[in-house]
């Protein structure tokens, strides 16, 4: 240490030097102070640039700040709760379709409906998100964005297997799998993740409802265990994939979605289920190897099901705090719309969104917008993204307790993926657990 | 003569170590008050919080039980499981780390060139950052591209690559060895320092006397080091035993709970399940089962304090 | 004869020894200098075929600037490819760490010396006592502290501060500080301090003139934990801290892992980043960590 602490004189430096560095780390707090005046905005690290653009020109617009801030989507939802529990300032915030009721019964998000403002673009909005943003008969915000799980296949590897027209069903693609397989073609066809994390349950739900089962009947009462209605033939036929036909690799529990999608845009796998906004940087040769060669088909169906998907949505919600707050409330709202609705009287937001990085709308009207289209036929079928579009639909299990299910489920599933557990004991316990918290809530 | 000096000149006449509380109290204040304001109240915050049954996806009903949520932590099955796999975890890591550390000590203490060489780079594992080892080694595991399957496939022990943390038979141990690499430093450099302060006449004498190698090896300094074995012991089961950070980067206590150790509970309960009642009770067992190891350790060090 | 033997098991060991302790490391390293499709190959190339700086360039040259419509780079995609929306912010978070760092151990210093003064050479009522409360602070794990801190340091209004890091950090390393000098003050002879009193130092003279510049390895010993625990620390900043204005190093890290893009590379280089400070500390102060942890520690 450079301070001589037996002198006057190093006693002084050494002050000196502990205020500048208090006086330093005191800026951000003064800063903070100054922010109570500007909005809090708080969004997983997503589109950073393409948000960043659009907050820069309603700074400008309206003359208000916005102090911006993320956390990675891992742990948003664990970072979110803290700090609603620890009451941090926070106004607007992307929030998950998932945790709605969870959040909304808690308290931390207010109602929108009072604000005509933000009610009125939801005639143009279309209904699934509309939906989804309702909960108890009040409505929480308005749409970020919306997508759905894709059925997505490397047309260049299935040619030079001999085969013609992508799988229509599950049992088909088995057969289409092992075919490329024997040709060398590829080890595990079919890349599916099957991490425990946020991503998992939609790509559950999306195979449960092409197989045309359910995790929950109507009444929300649990019947994933029951073999006609339920996920067991769904279990059993990825069990199978991994351990009988082995198209799909056991590596698939250390998989989530993103190494999932890097694995598939390395050019591994024939087939993939992911979100469909993935087929945007996987059709860009810079990113991908498959670029130019990726294409979506509806999602197979299985023996009594369909070709329907998942589809989720994400949204603006306001936090309580902030709906309580007379200016505070103003100002969200005014935020709110300039994402969630209109900017300038254009969607311009939306589709930044969607040329930057390939996320859908809720948004009616996009649909039929021109540009939008053209754009999208540049690397992929517009047809067949309205076709799945409209067979996408919603979680069934959204509801308070959603969160904690999740992760039994979740590791249910893999139990069984991985031989630990029989198909019919893991989803039984499945079931037990959801009937066991919804009867304590 | 000014104050200062007059109050030494008095307490001259006390011996050293003598009765002062007066300074005592003064050096100890700052440390007091820190410790008091920052450490102690959220301790006995949290010990509130675990008396009544919080859940936070129900927060307008937080009802005071008691130790219900204590009990019920004792009969959950995923408690046990949880405190299972902790005590396979510590077992296999303390083990290891005291195997690896004896054979480093006893390297470091031969006389050879390049020894200062080999002591420096001992300390690097310990410096990294948790975060920076866990995406090293979740890098080095990776099933498809990682450097583990990558050189047994080269050396051809392996004929293609296998799936590692994936794989819930492997998964702790792969987790331990990542745990055991950042850990050895510190428990080495305590037994050089013991060996290095083994008297060398005790194997002067003992090699006048025909013992060789081994029997040397196994009567002198083994013994020698058994009060640092037992230190290294304590010590590390005391940190495997609250690691959370690998568990977290590495696998979130998967694939199917393979690796769902005690800390991995206790920030499932309190984060995922929002269960913020449940989740404390969790950690003060934790706690309490640390507290006995720590007590053991000052009794080891007894005569010092 | 029996020396050759000694020197090839010697070189054999130690060879053995730097591979298990370097070997990460170096492989850590070589990814970090290997562009994306390189270190995506099978078999892994150990040494770079075509070395390059490219993710280093993106950590050093990322900056903040105000983003309009037409600066914005397109969402997913930079023009290098994979490089996560919170690259910039390593080397501001790193900063972040070091101020954190510094102050902690500073701090730390004053805390402790003259409690494990006190401790070893005082006798006072609640001496006892008072080391086992300094002890028992320690034992509750981190992640059971993270809402009650949470909620004391929003009281205090230091949300998004890196003062609440800097009091969380000085909590959780002044035990482990006081542990470690009063070992070494212990050791230290009681006739210094007698001769010192007589000399005519106050207490306060004795600390500073007589036992400080004995204890210098312990001193020192303690200077790096406190600094590379507060460096190294992930859970409780992670909740701290909002903003990239207060976030520390390990929180901008662990974001590259979850962002919406993934570059294995890039992962590597930011890792190499973080790394580098702590380990030429390591490296230098070595040899005054192993005598200052370990004097009077154990008594062979």
């Amino acid at each position: 240490m450079s301070i001589n602490w037996s002198n006057q004189a190093g006693r002084r430096e050494f002050l000196k030097r502990m205020g500048s560095l208090a006086g330093s780390s005191m800026l951000p707090f003064a800063g903070q102070a100054l922010a109570a005046d500007s909005i809090n905005f708080f969004t997983w690290s997503a589109a950073v640039d393409t948000v960043k653009s659009h907050l820069t020109a309603f700074e400008k617009k309206y003359g208000l700040q916005v102090a911006h801030n993320m956390a990675p989507w891992a742990q948003y939802r664990d970072t979110s709760i803290t700090k609603f529990v620890g009451k941090a300032p926070i106004d607007v915030m992307w929030v998950s379709d998932s945790w709605l009721p969870e959040w909304a019964d808690a308290g931390w998000l207010a109602p929108v409906d009072g604000y005509a403002d933000l009610m009125k673009y939801n005639a143009d909005t279309n209904d699934f998100c509309n939906k989804s943003m309702q909960y108890k008969g009040r409505q929480y915000g308005l749409t970020y964005y919306s997508d759905f799980m894709a059925f997505l296949y490397d047309s260049e590897k299935l040619a030079k297997a001999g085969i013609s027209a992508p799988p229509k069903t599950w049992d088909e693609v088995v057969q289409q799998s092992l075919k490329i397989k024997k040709a060398g073609l590829s080890e595990y066809p079919l890349m599916l993740s099957m991490a425990r994390e946020t991503w998992l349950i939609e790509f559950l739900t999306a195979m449960v409802y092409s197989h045309g089962g359910h995790f929950v009947d109507d009444a929300g009462n649990a019947v994933m265990h029951d073999p006609k209605k339920g996920a067991h033939q769904t279990l059993q036929w990825i069990v199978d994939a991994v351990q009988k036909h082995k198209i799909i690799s056991p590596a698939c529990v250390e998989l989530g979605e993103l190494l999932g999608f890097k694995a598939f845009s390395s050019g591994n796998h024939a087939f993939a289920l992911l979100p469909r906004y993935r087929v945007r940087p996987l059709s860009d040769t810079k990113q991908s190897q498959i670029g130019g060669r990726v294409k979506q088909a509806l999602m197979p169906a299985g023996p009594n099901g369909s070709n329907a998907t998942v589809g989720w949505m994400r949204f603006y919600g306001m936090t309580a705090p902030a709906a309580a707050d007379k200016t505070r409330a103003a100002n969200a709202v005014k935020l709110i719309e300039w994402f969630g609705g209109k900017a300038d009287g254009q969607y311009k937001f939306q589709k930044l969104l969607f040329s930057d990085g390939g996320s859908a709308f809720g948004v009616k009207s996009l649909f039929g917008d021109p540009e939008i289209r053209a754009e999208y036929q540049k690397y992929s079928d517009f047809d067949m993204f309205e076709k799945q579009q409209n067979l996408a639909r919603k979680k069934d299990v959204v509801s308070r307790w959603f969160g904690e299910w999740d992760e039994i489920n979740g590791t249910a599933w893999q139990a069984a993926v991985l031989g630990k557990s029989s198909v019919a004991d893991a989803l039984k316990r499945s079931a037990q657990t959801w009937n066991d918290l919804k009867k304590q809530s | 003569m000014n104050a200062q000096t007059r109050a030494a000149r008095k307490s001259v006449h006390h011996t050293v170590g003598a009765y002062d509380q007066k300074a005592a109290m003064l050096f100890l204040t700052p440390m007091v008050v820190v410790l008091g304001v920052v450490a102690v109240f959220p301790v006995l915050y949290s010990f509130w919080i675990s008396l009544f049954d919080i859940k936070l996806s129900r927060p307008h009903r937080t009802p005071f039980v008691w130790f219900d949520n204590y009990a019920r932590v004792f009969q959950d099955h995923m408690f046990w499981d949880s405190v299972t796999r902790t005590v396979s975890f510590t077992v296999m890591s303390v083990a290891a780390i005291l195997l690896v550390a004896l054979c480093m000590a006893l390297l470091l203490n031969e006389e050879f060139r390049g020894r200062r060489f080999l002591s420096a780079m001992l300390l690097v594992p310990w410096a990294i950052p948790f975060v920076a080892n866990g995406l090293m080694w979740k890098w080095i595991y990776d099933s498809g591209y990682g450097a583990l399957n990558g050189i047994l496939y080269q050396l051809g022990f392996i004929d293609k690559y296998l799936v590692w943390l994936g794989d819930p038979d492997k998964t702790l141990p792969l987790i331990a060895n990542a745990f055991i690499w950042k850990a050895v430093p510190l428990p080495t450099i305590l037994l050089l320092v013991t060996l290095k302060s083994i008297p060398s006449d005790l194997y002067g004498a003992a090699k006048v006397d025909g013992a060789n190698v081994w029997r040397r090896f196994f009567h002198i300094t083994l013994p020698s080091l058994k009060p640092a074995f037992i230190l290294v012991m304590i010590y590390e089961t005391m940190m495997a035993v609250r690691h959370f950070d690998l568990f977290f980067i590495l696998t979130e206590g998967g694939p199917a709970d393979a690796s769902h150790v005690l800390s991995w509970e206790v920030y499932a309960e309190t984060f995922r399940k929002l269960s913020f009642g449940t989740g404390a009770a969790l950690a003060y067992i934790m706690a309490l089962l640390i507290f006995v190891i720590a007590y053991s350790v000052i009794r080891t060090l007894g005569n010092k304090l | 004869m029996a020396n050759l033997g000694r020197r090839a098991l010697l070189l054999i060991a130690s060879i053995a020894f730097l591979a298990y302790v370097l070997a990460p490391i170096a492989w850590l390293v070589s990814s970090s200098f290997q562009s994306e499709s390189e270190l995506t190959s099978k078999p892994p190339h150990w040494i770079p075929h075509q070395p390059t700086l490219e993710n280093f360039a993106t950590i050093f040259t990322a900056n903040d600037r105000v983003v309009t419509y037409e600066t914005r780079s397109e969402g997913v995609t930079a023009t290098s490819g994979f490089v996560p929306s919170t690259a910039k912010y390593l080397l501001p978070a790193m900063w972040n760490s070091f101020v954190v760092a510094i102050t902690v151990v500073v701090l730390n210093l004053l805390v402790s010396i003259p409690a494990a003064y006190a401790m070893a050479k005082i006798r006072f009522i609640g001496r006892t006592s008072s080391i086992y409360f300094m002890l028992v602070t320690r034992v509750i794990p981190d992640i059971a502290l993270v809402v009650p801190f949470f909620l004391f340091i929003r009281k205090l209004g230091l949300l998004d501060n890196l003062l609440s890091l800097i009091i969380t950090y000085l909590a959780i390393t002044i035990p482990f500080s006081v542990f470690v000098l009063l070992s070494y003050f212990e050791s230290l002879p009681d006739e210094l301090d007698k001769a010192a009193r007589v000399d005519g130092c106050s207490r306060l003279q004795t600390l500073l003139r007589v036992f400080l510049p004995l204890a210098m390895p312990s001193l020192v010993a303690v200077m790096l934990f406190s600094f590379l625990t507060s460096w190294n620390e992930f859970l409780l900043a992670l909740m701290f801290t909002q903003t990239p204005a207060a976030q520390t190093m390990p929180i901008i890290v662990a974001s590259f892992t979850s962002d919406f893009t993934i570059s294995f590379s890039f992962i590597n280089a930011a890792g190499v980043v973080a790394i580098i400070p702590p380990v030429i500390l390591a490296v230098v102060f070595e040899r005054y960590i192993v005598s200052g942890l370990t004097a009077g520690a154990v008594k062979g």
